[in-house]
């Protein structure tokens, strides 16, 4: 059985109602979102620390990846998608007309449930974005390579076949490969939706390992209904139930001693 | 039998059965039309037949059995034909293809089993494939060169095939410089002719440039009038020869060489050398210029021309239709106009063909190429170049006819690739046309080849609009040539589907051409069969390429 006692915890504790500026890597501000008439989110506010794990936990419904996808502006695809309020970075607000959408998707990386690799090469996966960037230099390109890979724990396995198709790999590597895809081209942020609710347990467990370690480099911000990961993995975490932030704190103490009965209600098993 | 009828049973035969019912018809047809023209290039035995005629006065028939059929006495009867000693219900009759087309007035003639007296068939028969008149059967008896006997009864047979060798070799030879040397003096003269009138049009016939094209044109001319003595020379050494035949009538004519194409002993060959005939048969078939108003000779610039228009319809088809289906499915806002929009595309495939080929007509030939004439070649008006009937406006006729087909199948197949790919696409910064040239794209290409592979099935079986925009029975030279600019898209051209038409409808003598309507169309089959062979090629190797995440 693998334990619920958070086992990642950091000495440092924030305090995250005030965190000072060079602290923060996303701020957001009073978010509504609906969809078509019906309101998905209520009134998001919330700041997620730099270089830290923030998992995002609920029942199915509750919202969670709906206000991870907005991070990115992924909802922008859903047509009948409205959002109001504001996600800062940077001190820019990225809902703001003039925000380059996909230079902004470049800056927040995104992995998604189910590994989606693109039907290449291993080699030409990782560097999709470099070459959308138009950086074609074979010596850049190796280096990416080599790196990103290193970066998801990859490299080992596949150093060898870097040519053979990204679909000979197994489903934890795929999403250890989807993983070098997007720190291949340096975002700030790396948004997780559920990486490892399509995998067994033993390469969740490579997962989970690799997000502790990506947090020295990035923010990492992780979706998962699996509350013992949130509680491995995370610093801290944020509870939503029906599109409302219930409860957002310190990893150890929303799983100790939360301070809302809802929460205590989720985290003991009693709904969701 | 109630429970024989819920265990399913039923169903599945009846499943199976309508499975077997198609795989019948579609074997049983192919195994015809292959049987039936394939047998046509298979060397027949030439018999010599003593057929008493009704008057008791006994013929001598020399020719190959072309068919035979088994008819009733009393329809015999009925138009007046009396049968001594012959009390059988029904009879067979044979046609027979006696050839010498210049000495008896019917080339193919029925026979009466019943009539025939004597039937067999001497080794020494030849029979004579000519480039004009048609086969000429009878027994060989002498060569003479410039009228003088070269040959010996033992070694006529050798002589008569060294100086056929000679003559085509000869004939090779003045078609070479005709259709390659004066072929492209002509192309440059007629050029010329076209500078002329456009510097006249344009009242910049000055006359220094009225000097320099007429200087053109008396060296070309010259040079022409060089070739041309060249060309008589060829055929005059090409008419040196002759061969003494004694045909069906007993009686022994000359008959030049200058037309001999090939002599055969049917009689006479083994099984090899059959089988060898057979191919090189095949191979004059299929590489071959038709003859003697297409019921002769082969048919290759109708497989040509079937390939070519289709190719290039392939080429116009593809990118309008792949640009349509990316708009319709990726842009086009998902609302009823759109709606409105598939299934009036998806209804143009049901519009009968000859309406697409009036249209073409109509459109693109009389209007669009009626323009593009005005505009580009006033010099060569009122002779049209593009308003008038030619292979790209009949690539194109056909392009809009298959077009539905390709945006169905496209779109198709933009609707079955994962969303996840797209969105990992676009989380990585890609914009959505990026995504699109990178990963959607791409990923549908089997589908498109799909698209690709049902719109060549179509547009290759094809016949009805293609009569309206392009199709001629003879095109003289191919829409290829060596002639700048090399495609000659204005060009009407010749196809297989049209040949077949011809050949068994509007051929002088149907009787005749049946064998090779059977041909030409194995032909057409396998022609399509070998085009969409190629694109399924094509298409599993992307399927290979682009295998989907489903596992």
């Amino acid at each position: 059985m693998i334990s619920v006692t958070p086992t990642t915890q950091e000495a440092t504790q924030l305090d995250l109602e005030n965190l000072s500026a060079d602290q923060t890597a996303l701020t957001i501000n009073n978010l509504n979102l609906h969809y078509g008439e019906a309101q998905a989110l209520y009134d998001i506010s919330m700041a997620i620390p730099k270089n830290r794990v923030t998992a995002f936990i609920g029942p199915s419904g509750c919202g969670k990846s709906t206000l991870l996808r907005c991070i990115n502006r992924m909802n922008d695809l859903v047509e009948i998608c409205k959002v109001s309020g504001e996600i800062r970075l940077h001190d820019k607000n990225i809902y703001d007309k003039d925000v380059d959408v996909a230079a902004l998707r470049r800056n927040i990386g995104m992995v998604f449930q189910r590994p989606n690799p693109f039907p290449k090469s291993i080699y030409e996966n990782v560097v999709y974005g470099m070459r959308l960037q138009g950086v074609n230099d074979r010596r850049t390109l190796d280096e990416v390579v080599e790196r990103s890979l290193k970066g998801a724990a990859l490299w080992d396995e596949v150093k060898d076949r870097l040519s053979a198709s990204a679909f000979s790999l197994s489903g934890g590597q795929q999403q250890r490969l989807v993983i070098a895809r997007a720190i291949a081209i340096e975002p700030e942020v790396l948004l997780l939706d559920e990486p490892t609710s399509a995998l067994d347990p033993i390469s969740t467990l490579t997962i989970e390992e690799l997000i502790t370690e990506l947090k020295e480099k990035y923010t990492v911000v992780i979706v998962t209904h699996n509350m013992q990961q949130a509680a491995r993995v995370s610093d801290q975490t944020a509870f939503l139930y029906m599109g409302k932030l219930i409860e957002y704190a310190d990893t150890n103490t929303l799983f100790t001693t939360p301070s809302n009965k809802q929460t205590e209600d989720y985290i003991t098993g009693r709904y969701g | 039998m109630k429970g024989w009828f819920k265990s399913g049973k039923p169903w599945i035969w009846l499943t199976a059965g309508s499975v077997s019912i198609s795989l019948i018809a579609v074997i049983g047809l192919l195994i015809l039309i292959g049987w039936r023209g394939l047998s046509f290039f298979w060397p027949a035995q030439i018999h010599e037949m003593d057929v008493r005629a009704t008057d008791g006065s006994i013929s001598t028939i020399i020719g190959e059995v072309y068919d035979s059929e088994t008819i009733p006495l009393s329809r015999l009867q009925e138009s007046g034909v009396e049968l001594d000693n012959y009390n059988e219900e029904m009879l067979d009759r044979w046609l027979i293809k006696v050839g010498n087309r210049e000495y008896v007035p019917l080339d193919f003639t029925w026979v009466l089993e019943p009539q025939i007296v004597r039937d067999e068939t001497p080794k020494d028969l030849a029979k004579l494939e000519r480039a004009k008149d048609g086969n000429f059967y009878g027994y060989v008896v002498d060569v003479l060169e410039n009228g003088e006997s070269v040959a010996t009864s033992d070694n006529v047979r050798a002589v008569l095939r060294e100086r056929i060798e000679r003559v085509v070799e000869l004939n090779e030879q003045a078609s070479d410089l005709q259709d390659s040397d004066i072929g492209a003096i002509n192309y440059e003269l007629n050029d010329l002719r076209l500078q002329r009138r456009a510097l006249e049009l344009e009242g910049k016939l000055t006359e220094a440039e009225e000097a320099r094209i007429a200087a053109e044109e008396a060296q070309l001319r010259a040079d022409y009038e060089v070739l041309e003595a060249e060309l008589f020379e060829l055929r005059e050494q090409a008419n040196r020869d002759a061969v003494v035949m004694r045909d069906m009538r007993g009686v022994e004519v000359t008959l030049p060489m200058y037309r001999m194409l090939d002599v055969s002993f049917p009689n006479d060959m083994g099984l090899l050398a059959k089988v060898g005939h057979f191919f090189v048969e095949i191979g004059k078939f299929i590489s071959a210029d038709p003859r003697e108003a297409n019921t002769e000779g082969g048919v290759f610039p109708a497989i040509f021309g079937t390939v070519f228009m289709v190719l290039l319809m392939s080429i116009i088809v593809t990118p309008f239709g792949v640009v349509a289906a990316i708009y319709l499915h990726e842009y086009a806002g998902k609302n009823a106009i759109t709606r409105l929009i598939r299934i009036a595309v998806i209804n143009l495939a049901g519009v009968p063909s000859i309406v697409y080929g009036v249209f073409g007509l109509g459109f693109f030939v009389y209007m669009v190429g009626g323009s593009l004439d005005q505009i580009f070649y006033p010099e060569a008006l009122p002779s049209p170049t593009f308003g008038t009937p030619g292979v790209m406006w009949a690539a194109i006729t056909l392009a809009i006819l298959t077009l539905p087909v390709v945006i169905v199948s496209t779109e198709e197949g933009l609707s079955r690739i994962p969303s996840t790919l797209r969105e990992g696409s676009l989380a990585l910064g890609a914009t959505k046309a990026e995504t699109l040239w990178r990963i959607i794209i791409p990923m549908a290409s089997p589908a498109i080849m799909t698209g690709l592979i049902l719109a060549v099935a179509r547009a290759a079986g094809e016949v009805a609009p293609l009569m309206l925009v392009g199709v001629v029975k003879s095109a003289p030279m191919l829409p290829v040539d060596g002639n700048f600019p090399y495609f000659h898209l204005d060009r009407k051209f010749m196809h297989l589907g049209f040949h077949i038409y011809d050949v068994g409808f509007q051929s002088p003598n149907v009787e005749a051409a049946r064998p090779l309507v059977y041909a030409t169309s194995f032909l057409l089959v396998t022609v399509i069969v070998g085009l969409n062979l190629t694109a399924i090629g094509v298409r599993n190797h992307l399927r290979e390429k682009y295998r989907s995440l489903e596992h």
